[in-house]
């Protein structure tokens, strides 16, 4: 539980930074929640540790766009800035309620969980539903990329070697707008089998517009277009319904779920997260 | 968490604080990690990667060339030989690796990230070989051996409890050479009495490997003191045992040997002695102090976890309710080594509580390549009851019949013959069930809303005796040190002094327990077995007698007075019944020690064996909902009820039967050590081997029952283990009643009860 011997750089600039990361084995380190654990087990052993805490990346604020959330914020701090949905981060929050216990989400970083990529990153599903997108700046500049073109592969992302995660950008929810997240926790880590953030704009009791965010359930958390498809312009369909829009899922296998009930969760965890966020999608008062 | 106790007033008042809490609360426990000494150095194992294999070569010279590394030890190197096929004469593996985890090579530093640099540098050359892994392939003519190089002795390990000798039955089942212990008993005509019964239920069950999950990793220092005498701090349950154990595998007379044992983190069983040949053979060979301290994944890989076991059990019962026969075949899993018996004791464990007309129990112990096995809380209770609890629930249900009810009617009295052929004492089984039978959750188990269900069942572990003593000193300030043999594992030290309080008519608060290292302490045996306070407990209460005695007479001198009229009561001596009258203890205490003191020092020593076993009975109910579109368990409700004999310390008391509830909570839900087809550990850390954590545990009401026994402290039993046996069968009965599904495999995860809910 030591791991192998390293470097540490504290970037006081993102030069600094960027010529650190240089080095094909260097790794960027925010809370350290995920790669700590990985480099004590020696699963992970970068030659140098890039610290990017002085760059001033966190916080959260909005402007016209939408809410700007930076990199270093963690899961507390956003948690705080969402209570009584304050700036409208919706399934985000949710999401970010469900990450680890008090003591990760007060040191774990949001830009570090989207980052670090994990295939059952509660955080991903939230960020994918709310068509988040991930900032990205490198010394060629600085580079906007839509969430669901983000996660490309099991802790693999469109992010470059020399490149840091700056900030999400979450665009301001639309009138009659709910979402929600709804997991089921493997009993022994707390990581999602299978987590589906939904957000939902009604007309009425008609859905309007919906995007889907999996996590758990296969090699990268995805936006679920099939899911999608299948519920706008219909009612939250029932689980037996959902099953289809699963079947062809390459879903992951594992100790405490294989893959054919982890489908089956998927569509369990969208029809309650829809469920949900239907009933959101109303004005408090209208519901 | 929410509590509702029940317990009467007389008991509840005895409730104590444990003495060991405010340290442990505190961090200012000492464990063995914490042991420092000048000059140590500090361990790491390679660990095979494979569950079988031949080793060809072991290069250390990159390992060597590390900076701090100051050895690295190979089989060859340790001052052990004889036994290949036992696990505590070969600590490091010699040509063969029988498990994914067993270490082949010591890699000794100056600092704990010298040692692990140093172990990753060690490269070793195998031969794969053919990995036995699944039992029932295992015991098969023909089948691939789990080990090639050295026999496999018949299994030993008897230490949980008294098994009888099994007697042949004419089994004549051929099996291969990985079978090393069968146990049959039978008794009457089964197939005659299976012919007359009403309800006939039968079902393969099947549970896997769990850990102990101990907080504290295995751990152990050893050095060798200037004199030449072997010192070993672990943590373990019997440093008396790990002593022996040492001078058997070392060949040093027990008088070279020097044992502490460790403040314990937590062992279950897991601690009787693992590391400490290990680290004491490196001490020798070295010349320094060495310390080894496992990694939560190296314990998961490399201790002794509880095996699983493969159980085709069938039963019967005639309209009235009369359980008539008992059909069972049970594969035990008995790891990659020789010492562990949990064969043995799954044979007679397999008729529960109970008593039946007849009977035919088959069992074998088999090796495979998983692990190496070790004792877990009331070793193969769990599992057999998991199985026969069950079916018990599904013969209720076809003869129309309350579940409490026909368990009521098959206790057995004293004397009548358990399965394995030892007579069963008394037990308070039928004072439980009684309880269980009134209880709300009981009784409102038909007023559920879809999707909830209770189940019930009943555990019993026959536990073990051991001889043991016990010094009991008077301090010249009047309080009282009790000196004992066995080490504190969930709270016996604060027992002890409850017994010797209310012997010696102290408040507890004047009692203090130590357990010195084996050149000082009173003997014992370890502690496990459901053994501690019953078996030691007698002695520190002789031990506390005599020591009264003695004060009585010194106080009869000072007080001129004879000492069968004096009484001593909250620390007061004083004439019977005279509360105004008599002296403080301390003022006599003073008397004894110092110079010039007129009386001889207080001291009294005995020791004692319980002539028979006290077993505890212990039943809980369960109330779970079942989650139809995930299958996932919540246990909305849980009642432990439990004969404890006499509560010593209810506060203790309560303790193990939570404990045992949550860890039968484990053993239903969510606890599996599973390896892949090559023998490779899948779930190797804490992130894929669940535990129940706190917010998956109901509320847990006790209820304490007490039905004394004849020979137990104030006459208290053994309670530690029976306390984990009736879980997993009351979470499967309760999933049953829920859902309909009748589980037959441990854990009952989501998945399973999910699939097992679509095929049925």
């Amino acid at each position: 539980m030591i791991p192998a011997a390293f470097d540490y750089v504290r970037a006081a600039t993102f030069d600094d930074a960027f010529s650190a990361l240089a080095d094909p084995d260097a790794k960027v380190i925010a809370g350290g929640l995920s790669l700590l654990p990985m480099m004590k087990l020696r699963l992970a052993r970068p030659t140098q540790l890039v610290d990017i805490a002085p760059l001033g990346l966190s916080g959260i604020d909005a402007d016209a766009d939408g809410t700007r959330v930076g990199a270093l914020t963690t899961y507390a701090e956003l948690l705080s800035a969402s209570r009584g949905n304050g700036h409208g981060l919706g399934a985000i929050a949710d999401c970010a309620a469900r990450v680890g216990d008090l003591q990760v989400r007060n040191a774990g970083t949001v830009g570090g969980g989207v980052a670090h990529a994990d295939p059952a990153s509660d955080l991903a599903a939230g960020v994918l539903a709310m068509e988040a997108r991930v900032v990205l700046r490198s010394p060629r500049g600085t580079r906007e990329v839509d969430a669901a073109d983000f996660f490309v592969g099991p802790f693999t992302t469109a992010l470059d070697q020399v490149e840091l995660l700056v900030e999400l950008r979450v665009p301001h929810p639309q009138p009659n707008q709910g979402s929600a997240y709804v997991s089921v926790e493997d009993p022994a880590s707390g990581y999602p089998i299978a987590g589906a953030a939904v957000r939902i704009r009604r007309d009425g009791d008609r859905i309007v517009a919906c995007t889907v965010g999996i996590t758990g359930a296969a090699g990268h958390p995805f936006r679920a277009q099939r899911v999608e498809e299948l519920i706008v312009h219909g009612n939250v369909p029932t689980v037996a319904e959902l099953h289809g829009a699963f079947a062809d899922l390459h879903a992951m296998s594992d100790v405490i779920a294989g893959a054919a009930y982890r489908r089956h969760l998927a569509a369990v965890v969208v029809h309650r997260a829809a469920t949900r966020a239907f009933d959101n999608a109303l004005p408090r008062g209208a519901r | 968490m929410t509590a509702i106790d029940s317990a009467p007033d007389a008991v509840a008042a005895r409730a104590a604080a444990r003495l060991d809490a405010p340290a442990k609360v505190t961090g200012a426990a000492q464990y063995a990690a914490d042991v420092q000494v000048m000059g140590l150095l500090h361990a790491r194992p390679v660990l095979s990667p494979h569950a079988h294999a031949r080793i060809l070569s072991i290069d250390v010279a990159e390992a060597r060339g590390i900076a701090g590394v100051v050895a690295v030890l190979l089989a060859a190197d340790l001052p052990i030989e004889g036994a290949t096929g036992s696990r505590a004469f070969e600590p490091l593996a010699r040509s063969e690796v029988v498990f994914a985890g067993q270490p082949v090579a010591l890699v000794v530093a100056e600092s704990e990230a010298a040692a692990e640099d140093g172990a990753e540098a060690v490269a070793v050359e195998y031969e794969v070989l053919p990995e036995v892994l699944d039992v029932e392939q295992a015991i098969k003519p023909g089948s691939p051996l789990t080990r090639l190089e050295g026999g496999a002795a018949a299994d030993e390990m008897e230490m949980h409890t008294e098994v009888t000798a099994s007697e042949q039955v004419g089994d004549a089942e051929p099996v291969s050479g990985n079978v090393i212990g069968r146990y049959n008993h039978a008794d009457g005509d089964v197939a005659g009495a299976f012919a007359l019964c009403a309800a006939v239920a039968e079902g393969r069950f099947r549970t896997q490997w769990v850990h102990q999950a101990y907080l504290e990793p295995q751990a152990a220092v050893a050095w060798v003191d200037p004199d030449g005498r072997l010192v070993v701090h672990s943590s373990t349950q019997g440093h008396f045992f790990v002593r022996g154990l040492l001078s058997r595998v070392l060949g040093l007379p027990v008088a070279k040997i020097r044992v502490v044992g460790a403040t314990l983190g937590g062992a279950f069983g897991g601690k009787i002695g693992l590391l400490e040949p290990l680290v004491a053979a490196a001490a020798l060979v070295l010349h320094r102090p060495v310390r080894i301290v496992l990694t939560r994944g190296e314990d998961f890989a490399a201790a002794n976890p509880a095996p699983g076991c493969v159980i085709d059990v069938r039963i019967g019962a005639t309209a009235d309710g009369t359980l008539a026969a008992l059909d069972a075949r049970i594969i035990m899993d008995a790891g990659a080594f020789s010492e562990y018996g949990g064969a043995a004791l799954a044979s007679g464990r397999i008729g529960g509580p109970y008593r039946w007309r007849t009977w035919r129990v088959a069992t074998l112990g088999v090796t495979t390549n998983r692990f190496g096995a070790g004792a877990y809380r009331a070793p193969s209770a769990p599992q057999t009851a998991f199985a026969l609890e069950s079916l018990i629930d599904e013969l209720a249900t076809q003869l129309g019949m309350d579940a409490i009810e026909l368990r009521l009617r098959n206790v057995p009295d004293a004397g009548e013959r358990r399965i394995d052929g030892a007579r069963w004492p008394g037990i308070g089984l039928r004072q439980v069930l009684d309880t269980a039978r009134a209880h709300p959750m009981w009784t409102g188990r038909t007023a559920l809303p879809p999707g909830e269900g209770v189940g019930v069942a009943s555990g019993l572990f026959p536990g073990g005796r051991q001889g043991a003593g016990a010094v009991c000193r008077l301090e010249t300030d009047g309080t009282l040190v009790v000196s004992v043999g066995a080490i504190d594992m969930s709270g016996t030290g604060t027992g002890f002094a409850g017994i010797a309080a209310e012997t010696f008519g102290v408040p507890i608060e004047k009692v203090s327990v130590i357990t010195p290292d084996t050149d000082s302490a009173p003997p014992a045996t370890l502690s496990g077995g459901s053994m501690v306070t019953y078996s030691v407990g007698p002695a520190v209460a002789a031990a506390a007698a005599q020591a009264r005695d003695q004060l009585l007479r010194l106080a009869a001198q000072e007080m001129e007075i004879d000492p069968t009229d004096l009484e001593i009561v909250d620390g007061r001596v004083r004439p019977v019944g005279s509360p105004t009258l008599g002296v403080e203890l301390s003022t006599i205490a003073a008397k004894t020690g110092g110079f010039g003191a007129p009386y001889a020092p207080v001291t009294g020593s005995a020791s004692a064996l319980p002539p028979e076993l006290a077993p505890s009975a212990c039943v809980n109910i369960v109330h779970v909902r079942v989650d139809a579109d995930t299958g996932g368990v919540a246990v909305l409700g849980h009642v432990a009820i439990q004969d404890v004999g006499h509560a010593i310390n209810p506060a203790l008391c309560q303790g193990q039967m939570r404990g045992g509830a949550a860890q039968g909570i484990g053993w239903a839900l969510y606890e599996q050590l599973v390896h892949d087809e090559s023998g490779h550990l899948l779930t190797g850390s804490f992130l894929n081997y669940a535990v129940p954590r706190s917010e998956q545990v109901a509320p847990i009401e006790t209820i304490i029952v007490e039905v004394p026994a004849p020979f137990g402290p104030l006459g208290a039993k053994g309670i530690g283990e029976s306390a984990v046996v009736p879980g997993a069968g009351a979470v499967a009965n309760a999933i049953k009643a829920a859902t309909g599904v009748r589980m037959h495999e441990l854990p009952m995860t989501a998945a399973r009860i999910w699939h097992a809910t679509q095929t049925r």
